[in-house]
């Protein structure tokens, strides 16, 4: 009798799961229907990080190399004893602030989904970002730029996104969280619910850490915003 | 046993340092996060500028000089989005503004939210 209780139980929650998430899902949008019928899920649409932080870090400190500790907390001092108009941050001065740190930015970002590539507009310093989707590697003779060479491939509900090729010229956040250009990100993106998206950002970097670590950001949905002009130089104060 | 009593603290010590998280807290660069201040003053200009808006105001001291300062916001993207507009202050209004002032003591303030001349309230970076 219990087991058979049991067996009723499973059976029925089994039927009444789908019927409640249809219920309360809300209307897909249809390039999301056309994505789904391509058989990969459909991430376009503005996103924007759910909680600003000036840190990507998790809870505790990344697997640091003695000098790369010491040129973070170096790092931190400066950022702290300056003119407001003199700012250490590179970005202040409108030079990009690289991967993975432009997901980061206060500011929203666009997913344009294309079956070959994933473009990615990014309204903070407007900086357009290629995923190719269509199964190249990685070139063997990237020379480092500050946005590197992304590649792209979808394993079930997530969107894995694998990066080389970066300079050292940027920061991780706006800590300053050194990185190397031996750095290899993988970022992996999940969408959770319709209007959030989950990405856990992986940091290879052998030249600066003593292992991979990872970080993990949220990004809510703004299906209300579209991406506008931004224009860092036009009024800029620092020097 | 002092001497005992000593390496047991110093062992508690060295395992707070080691294991405490080194860079908790997450400070705005140059601008004082944890010490806010409200400002009361007259608008002399408004910048609706790229990458980031300014607010200059004459604000009046107790002893009645007046001091100019720079009121920074965020982009008129981020700010547009919060419900700003470029035409939505005058010279010779009166707000109040509050937010994080610079480190260096300079008179530049981080806008956190603006109280117009008729009340109404608005964020200065645009999240809200």
């Amino acid at each position: 009798m219990r087991n058979f209780s049991i067996g009723w139980f499973l059976a029925l929650t089994a039927l009444a799961l789908p019927l409640g998430s249809l219920a309360q899902a809300p209307a897909p949008p249809d390039h999301a229907k056309s994505q789904a019928a391509a058989g990969v899920p459909d991430f376009s649409g503005v996103w924007f990080v759910r909680e600003y932080s000036r840190s990507i870090l998790p809870k505790e400190d990344p697997p640091f190399r003695p000098e790369t500790e010491k040129l973070f907390q170096q790092r931190i001092y400066d950022n702290s004893h300056h003119d407001p108009d003199k700012s250490v941050d590179s970005t202040e001065r409108c030079i990009p602030p690289g991967v993975p740190r432009t997901m980061l930015q206060p500011f929203p970002w666009e997913v344009v989904q294309a079956p070959d590539r994933i473009v990615i507009i990014y309204e903070y310093q407007a900086i357009p970002r290629q995923i190719f989707m269509d199964g190249r590697g990685h070139p063997g003779d990237l020379e480092p730029t500050y946005m590197g060479h992304s590649i792209g491939k979808f394993e079930g509900d997530t969107l894995i996104i694998d990066t080389v090729g970066l300079n050292d010229k940027t920061w991780l956040d706006p800590m300053g969280l050194p990185h190397s250009d031996a750095m290899h990100v993988i970022e992996r993106l999940r969408r959770v619910d319709h209007d959030t998206l989950v990405d856990d950002v992986t940091i290879d970097d052998p030249k600066a850490y003593t292992k991979s670590w990872t970080a993990q950001v949220t990004f809510k949905l703004h299906p209300d915003w579209q991406i506008q002009e931004y224009v860092c130089a036009e009024n800029n104060r620092n020097k | 046993m002092k001497r005992g009593l000593f390496i047991v603290f110093a062992l508690f010590l060295s395992a707070f340092v080691v294991s405490r998280p080194l860079f908790a807290h997450h400070s705005s660069a140059s601008y004082d996060q944890e010490h806010p201040i409200t400002l009361k003053g007259a608008v002399t200009s408004f910048e609706w500028t790229n990458p980031h808006v300014f607010i200059y105001l004459d604000v009046k001291n107790d002893d009645g000089s007046v001091e100019p300062w720079r009121i920074e916001g965020n982009s008129p993207n981020m700010l547009s989005r919060a419900g700003w507009k470029k035409e939505m202050l005058s010279v010779g209004d009166h707000v109040t503004v509050s937010g994080s002032p610079a480190k260096n003591k300079t008179k530049v303030m981080r806008l956190v939210s603006i109280i117009m001349a008729n009340g109404q309230k608005f964020d200065g970076q645009g999240f809200k």
